[in-house]
């Protein structure tokens, strides 16, 4: 894991290319998820009531490949970015080895098959 | 403890954030999935969602969220600009500021309608 304040700092303490790149990843996902999630807090929650997001209302957005493609966006950014976000805390905070191998093992599994009902079930309509 | 100043807890507030909004999306896209399985599956579930309580739970979401996404943004000043790091009280307490306006207006939208129950 990397604490670095700078980019600099952040390429000098990375013991790996993918530590480095994970640490970027996180940064640039994050300001498009920025953009993506106020967005979509505004147009599903702000703008409308809960009581209209009913079936016919959310299949009837969905057709819509855009609005598809949007929501799978956020799904797949909003994933790598917490699910390396709580890695991260893993990391701080399970601090035996072997304890920390089936924490990450049992998360991971958990985070990959709701990232597939999600994409399944987007897809499905 | 160790007593750091506001950066301590920007970063406190940070990772607290982040993990209730992952906890959030998991739940968020499990129930969302359930129209797969059709309207009633759907509707059995999001029909409870539609409770007062839950809806008031809506409002912590965006605290959570707006609080993570600008200092997420503070995070990639500091990162990404020379000085960015000499500002990182001034730009928390902007950030404390910005969270706490938009939560407000949040409320301000919701509220009524939690109220008329529409």
């Amino acid at each position: 894991m990397i604490r670095a304040r700078t980019l600099t700092d952040a390429r000098q303490q990375s013991h790996s290319n993918a530590e480095l790149n994970w640490w970027i990843f996180m940064r640039i996902s994050g300001l498009i998820l920025v953009f993506l999630i106020l967005g979509h807090i505004y147009m599903t929650f702000i703008q409308v009531s809960e009581s209209d997001a009913t079936f016919d209302a959310v299949v009837a957005k969905l057709t819509n490949p855009a609005w598809k493609f949007y929501d799978w966006l956020i799904l797949l950014l909003a994933m790598l970015h917490g699910v390396n976000g709580a890695r991260y805390s893993i990391e701080d905070y399970v601090r035996s080895r072997p304890n920390r191998a089936w924490v990450k093992g049992i998360f991971y599994t958990v985070c990959a098959v709701i990232f597939l009902l999600g994409t399944v079930g987007l897809f499905s309509i | 403890m160790y007593r750091g100043r506001e950066g301590q807890w920007a970063f406190l507030l940070h990772r607290l954030s982040g993990l209730a909004i992952l906890a959030y999306l998991l739940i968020h896209v499990i129930s969302i999935s359930l129209f797969m399985f059709g309207e009633r599956a759907y509707m059995a579930v999001h029909q409870t969602y539609d409770f007062p309580l839950f809806r008031v739970g809506l409002i912590f979401i965006v605290a959570g969220v707006v609080y993570h996404a600008f200092n997420g943004l503070r995070i990639i000043v500091m990162d990404f600009t020379g000085t960015g790091v000499a500002y990182q009280r001034q730009m928390w307490y902007g950030v404390l500021a910005l969270s706490v306006l938009a939560t407000l207006y949040a409320a301000y939208m919701v509220f009524p309608r939690i109220l008329g129950g529409y």
